[in-house]
C-alpha cells in the first residue's frame, strides 16, 4: 500500500476526501505501471476539480514524481487547499493551481494524464458559482451534477479530444446512476478506447473509474 | 502562479479559439516573488521540450526580463558550462518565479483576468461564458 497523503483543507468549504477519492487513489496505484510505461518521465498531469488536492498529491508522491502538475477547480478555497496539501507532503518541483471551469483555460492538446472525480450526484440542476467567497454553497458544487449527475462530466467528454495530447489518457469516476456503460458505448462509437479500471460499493453508491484514450 | 504556467494557459473565451492572439496572455502590473526549488537539470530538459519559446520571451518581456536568448540552443548539453548557466537561469525563471498578484489580458478580446493570492482566476462573468 502506498501512503495516503495528509490533507490541509477546511472541510466547510472544500470537499473532504471520501470513498470516491480513495477509489481514485487505488485505481491510480493499480495503473502505476501503465502510466510509467506509456509516458515520458515528465508527463503533464491535470486534475480537474481538485478539492483538497489529495489525488494530485498522491500522484506526485507515489506515481509520477517527475510529473508536471496543474490542478483546476471553480472553488478558490480548493485551489489554495490543493497547493497546501501538496506542500504538507513535501511538495513537488512544479505544481500550480488555477481557478477555472474544467480545463477551459489550458491550451489545446497538451494534457498527458487527466483525472476527474466530478460532481456526479443526480440533481435538479448544477448549482451556480456562489457570489461570496465565504458561502457554504461551495460544497454543493462538489456533488451536484444535474440531470443523471452527468451535466459537468458530459461537457468534459465532449471536448476530451481537444484537451488530451495525442497519446493522452483521462481517468474519470462515475456512480451507477451516471449510467457509465451507456457513456462507454457512446464514447466507443466516437473512436475512444474505454477501459474499466475498478468498481466499488460505497454506502448506497456504486462507484467506478474508467480510462479513456483515443484509438 | 508560476512563470511556467504562463506557457500553458490561454483566454477561456470560445470565440478567441479561432484567433492566435489568445496565447500567451499579456501580463500587467504583476508582483513577483522567488520561491526556492531544488535545481534538477534533467527535469528542466524535459520541460524545455514542451515550451513555446516565443511565448516565454513575450511573457518575460511583459515582466521586465529581456535577457533571454532569441532561440534555445539546438543541442542542449547540460555538461557544457554555458548551457548549464542557461538552465540555471531558466530554472529560476520558470519554476522559482511566482506571480502573486497581477493582470492577464487576452490580446484578442481584451478581457482581463486577475491573479490573487498566486491563484489566477479564469472564470468568465456569466454574460461572457
Ligand atoms: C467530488 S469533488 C472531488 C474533490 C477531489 N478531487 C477528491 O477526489 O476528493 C468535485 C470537485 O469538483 C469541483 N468542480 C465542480 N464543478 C467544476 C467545474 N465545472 N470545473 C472545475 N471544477 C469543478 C468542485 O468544486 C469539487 O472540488
Ligand atoms: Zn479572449
Amino acid at each position: 500500500m502506498l501512503p495516503t497523503p495528509d490533507v490541509a483543507a477546511d472541510y466547510e468549504k472544500v470537499y473532504e476526501p471520501a470513498e470516491d477519492s480513495f477509489l481514485l487513489l487505488d485505481c491510480l496505484e493499480q495503473e502505476k505501471d501503465y502510466i510509467n510505461t506509456h509516458y515520458s518521465s515528465s508527463p503533464l498531469v491535470v486534475e480537474i476539480g481538485t478539492g483538497s488536492g489529495i489525488v494530485t498529491t498522491f500522484m506526485h508522491q507515489s506515481i509520477v514524481p517527475n510529473g508536471l502538475f496543474i490542478t483546476t477547480d471553480v472553488n478558490p478555497h480548493a485551489c489554495l487547499a490543493s497547493k497546501a496539501t501538496s506542500l504538507k507532503n513535501g511538495g513537488t518541483p512544479y505544481l500550480d493551481s488555477i481557478r477555472s471551469d474544467l480545463t477551459t483555460a489550458l491550451r489545446d492538446n497538451i494534457v498527458d494524464i487527466l483525472i476527474f472525480n466530478p460532481p456526479y450526484v443526480p440533481a435538479e440542476e448544477v448549482p451556480g458559482i456562489p457570489k461570496s467567497e465565504d458561502a457554504y454553497e461551495w460544497l454543493d458544487l462538489a456533488l451536484l451534477g444535474g440531470s443523471d449527475g452527468m451535466v459537468v462530466t458530459d461537457r468534459l467528454l465532449e471536448s476530451l479530444g481537444t484537451i488530451l495530447s495525442p497519446n493522452g489518457v483521462a481517468y474519470i469516476l462515475f456512480c451507477a446512476r451516471n449510467k457509465p456503460q451507456q457513456v462507454v458505448e457512446n464514447m466507443e462509437q466516437k473512436g475512444w478506447q474505454c477501459e474499466h479500471i475498478m468498481t466499488r460499493k460505497a454506502g448506497w453508491e456504486v462507484l467506478s473509474v474508467y480510462r479513456f484514450k483515443l484509438l | 502562479m508560476k512563470f511556467l504556467t504562463t506557457n500553458f494557459v490561454k483566454c477561456t473565451s470560445k470565440a478567441c479559439d479561432s484567433t492566435t492572439d489568445n496565447f500567451p496572455l499579456q501580463f500587467n502590473d504583476c508582483e513577483l516573488i522567488q520561491e526556492e526549488q531544488e535545481f534538477k537539470p534533467e527535469f528542466l530538459l524535459n520541460i524545455l521540450d514542451r515550451l513555446d519559446w516565443s511565448a516565454v520571451l513575450k511573457v518575460a518581456h511583459d515582466l521586465g526580463n529581456d535577457s533571454l536568448p532569441q532561440a534555445l540552443p539546438e543541442n542542449v548539453d547540460p555538461e557544457d558550462p554555458d548551457t548549464l548557466a542557461l538552465l540555471k537561469d531558466l530554472h529560476s525563471l520558470l519554476l522559482e518565479t511566482n506571480i502573486t498578484q497581477g493582470e492577464m489580458k487576452c490580446r484578442a478580446c481584451e478581457h482581463v483576468y486577475y491573479i490573487k493570492n498566486s491563484i489566477p482566476n479564469f472564470l468568465l462573468p456569466p454574460h461572457l461564458a
